[in-house]
């Protein structure tokens, strides 16, 4: 799957996402309903030793309901997000089904503890798809389809030229992430 | 030539260069084991370089891919003066900051102030490639320069190269103030004539978005933090400011203008102004953005303060200036000019630039607390 996306890759149809790519970045990060300001806390309140209270605040910013988890599966995912390497995502294999059953709460996890791995998001997904990366819709956190969702990004930020690296003070992949989801949502 | 590019294969001239280079870092006590698995590629990103040349007198012409296409000797002077000049500050820099690392507040610092430094020496790279790829023997004896001036013997082209950065709020200022004025001389030649100069600036741009970007949110954990009172932080930031504006280059300048005449170096927003440039003030032209850039910036770090904390503001680009028509001249911090004799101006600089006193109470108790705020590495 991965290697599908990335060798249909044609860069000449990322030009206009490229050229706009600051303005994306703000449209949707400086959204009202994305919360910047919650955003930026939790890069910084995130940290280790992983607690229940920093999943629950990664949680409330990402509008998602209450983890029904049992502990040992809370602990089984803190202990993962540990361990796991960028890129790596086969480890989301080893889950149990009522983590794997969400991919939106577990890609913040990872974005949050780790800023490397992009939050996974419909509309940027469909940013993804404009510009001939096709990823499929969905919820379940599939290590494949998450894995090329995290290359496709990767590859954007290696290609972008300089004008779209901006100072600010968010990690790479939520700068692209944020702006694919904003190209996304356009009609 | 088209696409990005990493080079592959090195000529007999820049792998001895290489050997040099060894050198170099075990003379400045920087350990190569430090750099882990990173790797110092030769970079080029042929889609952003052009390939008409883009303004000056020979507009419209291709853009020159090798020495001998340069039409003029003088001409080839220039690129190679401003290709020395910027490989001279990243390896300056290198010297100037690697003795930080010891001291570095969190991990998060260390790791992030390496990074800098791995590409600082990635960049000085790319400049040597150049000159010894390029340039013939010329070339690689400006080559061999770049890492026999030294930013300890005070022997650094620039001015602000030679200072000395004794702590981390230093590293702070110069990452924000310093290297955000190297952002505008890369930009400024990433339109330039000589192709792979050109070529050079876009993958050199990407990774100093980083060095700013670390720059800006240390000074911002730092003013968040507000252990540091603003009083103080202010007599760094007028230190820092003036140094930065100097590094634009005099005021009227010739060189500037032959520069541009030649089409080797543009004005910072050359591709997206659409107004003719005033060949007589590039320097000043691009020093403006720059100045109004500081004053934004500040504005938001500044919005971090804690309550109570007076405003950080960017002071007059007339104060404390050594470079430009009000190099010399008695400013304050203002920009009102100082009414009274010099002996009093020297006192009043004492109350606005850091004082051995105030470095004292800086290092010695201010950082000894908690002094930024705590920021975890989430590298792998």
């Amino acid at each position: 799957m991965q290697h599908v996306a990335l060798l249909a890759f044609d860069k000449e149809k990322c030009k206009p996402f490229f050229d706009r790519l600051t303005e994306l970045f703000y449209q949707h990060h400086h959204s009202e309903k994305q919360n910047s300001e919650e955003y930026e806390k939790l890069l910084y309140m995130v940290k280790k030793p992983y607690d229940n209270k920093m999943l629950d605040m990664i949680d409330q910013w990402m509008g998602l309901g209450k983890r029904e988890w049992r502990e040992e599966t809370t602990r089984e995912v803190k202990l993962a997000l540990y361990a796991i390497r960028y890129p790596d995502t086969l480890l989301l294999d080893s889950f149990t089904e009522n983590p794997r059953s969400d991919i939106r709460r577990l890609s913040a996890y990872l974005h949050f503890t780790h800023h490397t791995y992009a939050i996974w998001d419909e509309d940027t997904r469909k940013g993804l798809e404009k510009i001939g990366i096709k990823i499929p819709q969905t919820e379940v956190a599939d290590p494949f389809i998450y894995g090329a969702y995290v290359s496709a990004i990767e590859l954007l930020k290696d290609v972008a030229p300089f004008t779209c690296f901006l100072e600010h003070d968010v990690p790479r992949q939520r700068l692209f992430q944020s702006a694919l989801a904003a190209y996304g949502r356009e009609e | 030539m088209s696409g990005s590019e990493i080079v592959e294969g090195y000529t007999p001239n820049f792998e001895a260069w290489i050997r040099d280079f060894n050198e170099w870092q075990t003379r400045i006590g920087f350990d190569p084991s430090w750099l882990g698995d990173y790797r110092f590629d030769i970079k080029f990103d042929w889609d952003t370089a052009g390939d008409s040349i883009e303004f000056g007198d020979f507009k419209g012409m291709p853009k020159w891919e090798r020495r001998m296409q340069i039409p003029q000797q003088n001409i080839r002077d220039a690129i190679i003066s401003m290709v020395s000049v910027q490989g001279d500050t990243e390896f300056a820099s290198v010297e100037q900051q690697n003795h930080l690392l010891a001291t570095a507040p969190t991990e998060y610092d260390k790791k992030s102030a390496l990074r800098i430094m791995c590409e600082e020496q990635r960049h000085g790279w790319q400049m040597a490639y150049l000159l010894c790829t390029y340039f013939g023997e010329q070339g690689v004896r400006e080559a061999a320069k770049l890492l026999e001036r030294n930013a300890q013997d005070g022997t650094r082209i620039l001015g602000s190269f030679n200072a000395p950065i004794d702590h981390w709020l230093d590293f702070f200022c110069f990452t924000h103030f310093i290297d955000r004025d190297g952002k505008y001389q890369l930009k400024m030649l990433s339109t330039s004539s000589f192709k792979p100069l050109a070529a050079s600036m876009g993958p050199m741009l990407k990774e100093e978005s980083f060095h700013l970007g670390t720059g800006a949110n240390g000074l911002r954990r730092i003013v968040k933090q507000g252990v540091i009172p603003c009083e103080l932080l202010q007599k760094y930031l007028n230190k820092w400011i003036s140094t930065g504006l100097d590094l634009f280059g005099t005021d009227d300048s010739t060189s500037a203008q032959w520069a541009y005449v030649y089409g080797v170096k543009g004005r910072y927003d050359e591709r997206e102004s659409d107004i003719e440039a005033d060949r007589g003030h590039l320097n000043e032209a691009s020093r403006e953005l720059y100045f109004q850039e500081l004053r934004e910036e500040m504005r938001r770090i500044s919005a971090a303060r804690k309550e109570g904390e007076p405003e950080l503001f960017i002071p007059s680009d007339k104060f404390n200036r050594g470079i430009g028509n009000y190099a010399g001249k008695n400013f304050t911090i203002h920009g009102e000019k100082f009414e009274g004799s010099d002996e009093e101006y020297k006192a009043y600089l004492v109350s606005v630039l850091p004082t051995e006193e105030d470095e004292n109470k800086l290092m010695n108790d201010y950082m000894k607390r908690e002094w930024i705020q705590y920021r975890e590495w989430k590298g792998n």
